[in-house]
């Protein structure tokens, strides 16, 4: 394992975004993941590594926009896998891990925002398809997130307002 | 077609960024400029770029709207902001409130209500509807988080996101608090009649 460089770029992945990256200069952040979901996903022979910022649970048949190409869970994680793969990893061996889905309006409106509850179960529906399950996920909640993956160890961290990262 | 709504909304939003700016500068005792609200179709990112960016952590209040129509009203603060808001509300010296507590959620829920209401006020006003805005729930967490969790739950209705921003500014320049309205799809029918 390896630590990213100290002077390491970071790659914001933007709402519906997603990004790769085999660069041990880089990390992958998804700041401030509310009823959002970021996927992560590191293939430690490769060692490439993905993450994606999903906003809704599915595209229902709607054309996936381009400025948000992983908006839906299932286009984006489709995409995802598509992308990884085109990288050179092999969808098999992902080491993947899920973080966000929080209901950060309060309980009061957690019974109306239920997004982030959808957008998990979607996830997983659509990772099972390509033959994975997380390894570790950090969902639900009042509190948003923000995820980061370093490509130069594979490692996964998450942290809130409130608290500093963790690995996750 | 939405062009002609957007038009609309962006007059009635100037009068309610008025109002809501006005009870904004009541509250805190000073003079507080109120930019222009921007009016756009589309993801609101960039609205949080106002209170710091994309680590920036806020406390504000979240409405929702109903009646004639349905939709979202938050009020944000970046903290040191909102916290000086509490000490002026409370009448102690500034920086006698060093974190988020008890008494700053509640003056801040008092502060999103007013201020809130004086939008949705401005907006049943100008379109003779029926609004309720909701209790404010306050809100402490990553700004981002926030926008993003009202842009999801309105585009999951499917439709158009049209989201109001309105950026308020002290005598220094420095902003003082982001206003964010998002009417639901299914109302922008209906705010469309009502403004033609």
């Amino acid at each position: 394992m390896t630590a990213p460089a100290p002077d390491a770029r970071r790659i914001s992945v933007g709402i519906g975004q997603l990004a790769i990256s085999k660069d041990p200069a880089e990390i992958l952040v998804a700041y401030g993941l509310g009823s959002c979901i970021g996927v992560s996903c590191y293939d430690p022979q490769s060692r490439v590594s993905g993450l994606a910022h999903i906003l809704l649970p599915s595209s229902d048949g709607k054309r996936t926009e381009d400025r948000e190409p992983a908006r839906f869970a299932d286009t984006g994680i489709d995409l995802l896998m598509t992308r990884m793969a085109a990288s050179g990893a092999v969808v098999r061996r992902l080491v993947v891990k899920i973080a966000g889905g929080a209901a950060v309006l309060g309980p009061a409106n957690a019974e109306k925002f239920k997004i982030g509850e959808r957008n998990a179960e979607a996830i997983k529906e659509r990772l099972k398809r390509h033959g994975l399950t997380p390894t570790t996920t950090d969902l639900g909640g009042t509190k948003g997130r923000t995820l980061e993956l370093h490509p130069a160890s594979g490692k996964t961290f998450v942290r809130t307002a409130a608290s500093p990262a963790n690995e996750l | 077609m939405q062009e002609q709504l957007i038009s609309t909304l962006s007059t009635v939003a100037k009068d309610g960024a008025f109002r809501a700016g006005r009870g904004l500068s009541g509250l805190m005792g000073q003079e507080i400029a109120i930019h222009v609200p921007n009016v756009r179709v589309g993801t609101k990112a960039d609205a949080c770029d106002a209170v710091g960016g994309e680590e920036a952590i806020v406390l504000g209040a979240y409405l929702s709207i109903s009646g004639d129509i349905t939709g979202h009203v938050m009020l944000l603060f970046p903290i040191p902001r909102a916290l000086e808001c509490v000490d002026l509300m409370c009448g102690q010296p500034p920086g006698t409130t060093v974190e988020p507590d008890e008494l700053s959620d509640s003056a801040i829920g008092e502060l999103g209500n007013i201020v809130g209401s004086a939008f949705v006020n401005a907006l049943a006003d100008h379109l003779n509807l029926i609004l309720h805005p909701s209790p404010p729930t306050v809100v402490n967490d990553i700004a981002i988080a926030l926008v993003e969790s009202v842009y999801a739950e309105v585009l999951s209705q499917g439709g158009d996101v049209v989201m109001m921003d309105a950026i308020f500014e002290d005598y220094s320049g420095k902003t003082a608090g982001l206003l964010i309205v998002a009417p639901d799809p299914v109302s922008l029918g209906r705010l469309q009649r009502v403004a033609a």
